[in-house]
């Protein structure tokens, strides 16, 4: 290990030990977006106050998420001696003096907030954290410092393992990278699962200089944050992958590409990179190696085409980020036109674990063709909103079942999103489909970067199928009229379905548009039409219903639906009266009644008077049987 | 964010950045930043300073969606789009504040005491639907809160 390394990593690992024998206890609180928006920062407040009102002499720290987004606040507490940790959960600022006084001033826990023990042993009442369903089947190894280490301090992942993954890589030499990560079978996480061995290789046989690597930060998938987790969480590990990457591909400079709606994730990677800087890990002669590499991170400006690599390379140039004519590729011609090498997250952050423990045992975490283990966020119809790093290979029944809590209501699924607006839809009569590449494939949708989405009867697919092309409608760039204007002309259609006008022909137009879409550039014109060629052909009964009935069973769309008042004579019908926005809810001597005109179906009032007014279909179904 | 800038104050503080390195968006965020928008002045002196024209520079601002051609308004509801949120009703409540804040999607009152505008999902899914008045988040709401929130905001002096 090269000397000047090994003195940093020692240093930092004697002052994790010194401030652990500190004598004092420590709560840690995880501070990220998802917790923020639970109210971790009022949580945080309120300890110092406990603290400072019962003179405790307590140290306060921040960490990255356990995935239990669903049930932030959460943190840990460790008790003085520093043998004994506890996780617990929806600590909200209410609940802080309760949980201190029960474990640091009396020494013990409060069970009716823990989630699981995680150094120690378990009690009656709070068992192992490694025990918790929640974490059986997980292997955490992206994440193994979340929940543990502060993000915001390269001392904490220096004393975790950090960079010795780059130690060997310095040893190792280019060729040899390259091999080890080939050899892993680490596939390109956005969801393309193209080995990111090759892709490297590519760009380290490449004759231009300089080169340059990108990070794909810029997540724009809705319902994935799988990203995020990690560069709020642990930033320093798509550092080190990054700093790995440019010795095996010899590059100069490396782009971190984050979108701007993440900014505590552009703050963390801002101090990562600088803190890396300082520490003599970035910037000319690394280390004394004679390596010079640096990072920038680059935030984006919102739009989706960006996370496109080409059009991200368009949006660093200083252009509008419109997705290129490819060939030539990044890797010939990139930023700047020179080679170019763009990588997702989590693909770079697998490096360092792969150069620190080897291929061999990188890979062998489980028998799927897809190695290695792989981040998810479930959302939507669920009880629980979390974010789990998997190996491939579970069916998406069971992760829903024991990650995501199940479905949120006595709902039957009605299916699920397996990777982004432009990856379809799935019906849940195959809910047993593994979370790996191939089934996806083979029904023409794909697992993308790992937000699966999940839905039950009370959504319309229709409507589903309006929301995701009306989004690629939104973010297509222009360069292509199929794309362009197929996604138009298919919002146009989906929206005269929905308000009660679809007619003959419709389901041609939209398999005419599903053909001709993919006439188009760049993958986002190509894969706009998933969700509409996947919903015709699973969903086709509510679909024939939407067309000839006129009738929308989900009771979604506008067009097809009406709220009327039931019952007179409810104290409630003046409160809904009141709420209503358009004015709709008209009362004449005490009895109400909704005029359909204005009504713009937002439902307040049937929120406000529910056992008094009624959502029903508009035109009643025909008698006639089909 | 204050008063109007002057030709010299954006000059000033946009002059570290060079032409041919990717200084476009930063220089815009910088302005964003500092000013709230960006100004018709403001995309001629990033133009000047990145050595090409005014053009290409108001392609890129209304190509990206954060950035602004208006100054934001005081009190700014964001939306969420997300998938999640829209399950748990969010077109419903898009309606819904559409109408009681007499605003589209992206639009400001008058006077700009108030302002509707699109979110992106950032994986606060777990308290969907939400909006984000001023940047800090209201989960699960019902369209009647989000119609309680709006009149509120619409009062507000
Ligand atoms: C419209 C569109 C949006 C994309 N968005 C992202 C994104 O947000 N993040 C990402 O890593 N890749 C995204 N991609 C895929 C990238 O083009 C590219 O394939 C990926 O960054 C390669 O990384 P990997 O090989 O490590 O998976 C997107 C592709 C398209 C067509
Ligand atoms: S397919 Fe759509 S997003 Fe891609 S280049 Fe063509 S118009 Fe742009
Ligand atoms: S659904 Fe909305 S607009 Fe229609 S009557 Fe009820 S409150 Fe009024
Ligand atoms: S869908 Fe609204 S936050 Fe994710």
């Amino acid at each position: 290990m090269n000397a000047r390394l090994q003195s940093i990593i020692d240093d930092a690992r004697k002052a994790w030990t010194a401030e652990r024998a500190g004598g004092r206890a420590k709560i840690t609180v995880t501070l990220d977006t998802s917790s923020i928006a639970r109210g971790a920062e009022q949580t945080i407040a309120a300890i110092k106050e406990v603290a400072a009102k019962k003179s405790l002499d307590i140290d306060i720290g921040i960490t990255g998420s356990w995935g239990l987004c669903w049930a932030e606040p959460t943190l840990t507490v460790r008790t003085a001696a520093g043998t004994r940790t506890v996780l617990y959960a929806n600590v909200t600022a209410d609940r802080v003096e309760e949980l201190l006084e029960k474990t640091v001033v009396e020494g013990g826990d409060l069970p009716s907030l823990a989630v699981g023990v995680v150094e120690g042993n378990a009690t009656a009442a709070i068992p192992l954290l490694s025990e918790h369903p929640f974490m059986q089947g997980q292997v955490r190894r992206l994440m193994a410092n979340l929940g543990t280490t502060d993000p915001e301090n390269i001392d904490h992942y220096l004393a975790h393992g950090g960079y010795e993954g780059l130690g060997r890589a310095f040893e190792m030499g280019a060729e040899a990278i390259v091999k080890e990560v080939l050899d892993s079978g680490l596939g390109g996480r956005a969801g393309g699962g193209f080995p990111a061995g090759r892709k490297w290789d590519f760009l380290r046989t490449a004759t231009a200089e300089p080169r340059y690597l990108v990070c794909n930060a810029d997540e724009g998938d809705p319902g994935a944050w799988v990203n995020r987790v990690l560069m709020e969480g642990d930033p320093q590990l798509i550092v080190e992958g990054m700093l790995i990457a440019a010795l095996a591909a010899n590059a100069r400079w490396g782009y971190i590409y984050l979108r701007y709606e993440y900014p505590l994730a552009v703050r963390r990677m801002q101090l990562a990179v600088d803190q890396a800087r300082q520490k003599g890990l970035l910037g000319e002669n690394i280390l004394g190696t004679g390596k010079d590499f640096d990072l920038i991170v680059f935030k984006g400006a919102g739009a989706y085409v960006c996370g496109e690599e080409t059009g991200l390379i368009n949006s660093i140039d200083g252009y509008r980020g419109m997705p290129r004519i490819k060939p030539p590729f990044p890797a010939q011609a990139g930023l700047w036109n020179k080679p170019t090498n763009v990588n997702n997250v989590e693909s770079y952050a697998n490096a360092p674990l792969i150069m620190r423990q080897g291929s061999a045992w990188w890979s062998s975490v489980s028998d799927a063709k897809e190695k290695g283990t792989k981040m998810f966020t479930f959302s939507g119809a669920v009880k629980q909103a979390c974010c789990v790093e998997l190996p491939f290979g579970p069916k998406v029944r069971d992760v829903l079942m024991q990650y995501a809590g199940g479905p949120a209501s006595d709902r039957p699924m009605k299916g699920f999103q397996p990777g982004g607006p432009l990856s379809g839809v799935v019906s849940a009569d195959r809910l047993d489909l593994t979370l790996t590449l191939d089934p996806y494939r083979e029904l023409g949708l794909f697992l993308g970067g790992g937000g699966i989405v999940f839905f039950d009867e009370s959504a319309c697919t229709v409507d589903l199928c309006r929301y995701f092309l009306s989004f690629a409608e939104d973010e297509s760039c222009g360069r292509c009229t199929t794309c362009r204007g197929g996604t138009q002309r298919a919002v146009e259609v989906l929206r005269r379905i929905q308000s009660g006008g679809g007619h003959d022909g419709d389901f041609e137009r939209l398999e005419g548009l599903v053909r001709w879409l993919v006439y188009s550039n760049c993958f986002h014109g190509q894969f706009a039409m998933t969700t509409v060629k996947t919903a015709l052909k699973q969903f086709r009964s509510e679909w024939i219903e939407h067309i000839e009935e006129k009738r929308c069973r989900a009771r979604v769309c506008p067009g097809l639906v009406a709220y009327q008042v039931r019952a007179q004579g409810d104290p409630k019908l003046a409160e809904a009266k009141e709420i209503c926005p358009t004015g709709a809810i008209i009362e004449a001597n005490g009895k109400y009644e909704i005029e359909d005109a204005p009504c713009i179906r937002c439902g307040a009032c049937r929120e406000v008077a529910p056992s008094a007014i009624e959502l029903r279909d508009l035109v009643m179904a025909p008698v006639a049987a089909r | 964010m204050g008063a109007e800038p002057t030709v010299q104050e954006l000059r000033n503080l946009v002059a570290e950045f060079e032409p041919g390195r990717g200084h476009l968006l930063p220089a815009l965020h910088r302005v964003q930043e500092t000013y709230g928008y960006i100004s018709r002045e403001a995309i001629e002196v990033v133009a000047g300073q990145l050595d090409t024209t005014p053009a290409l520079v108001y392609g890129c601002v209304t190509f990206y969606a954060d950035f602004r051609t208006h100054r934001p308004p005081q009190t700014e509801i964001a939306w969420c789009s997300g998938p999640a949120c829209r399950l748990a009703g969010g077109e419903r409540i898009r309606e819904a504040l559409e109408h009681t804040l007499e605003l589209p999607l992206g639009g400001h009152s008058e006077d700009d005491r108030y302002g509707l505008h699109l979110g992106q999902c950032v994986g606060t899914c777990h308290e969907s639907p939400q909006v984000w008045v001023n940047g800090e988040v209201r989960g699960r709401l019902t369209a009647a809160d989000a119609i309680r929130l709006a009149r509120e905001v619409k009062a507000a002096e």
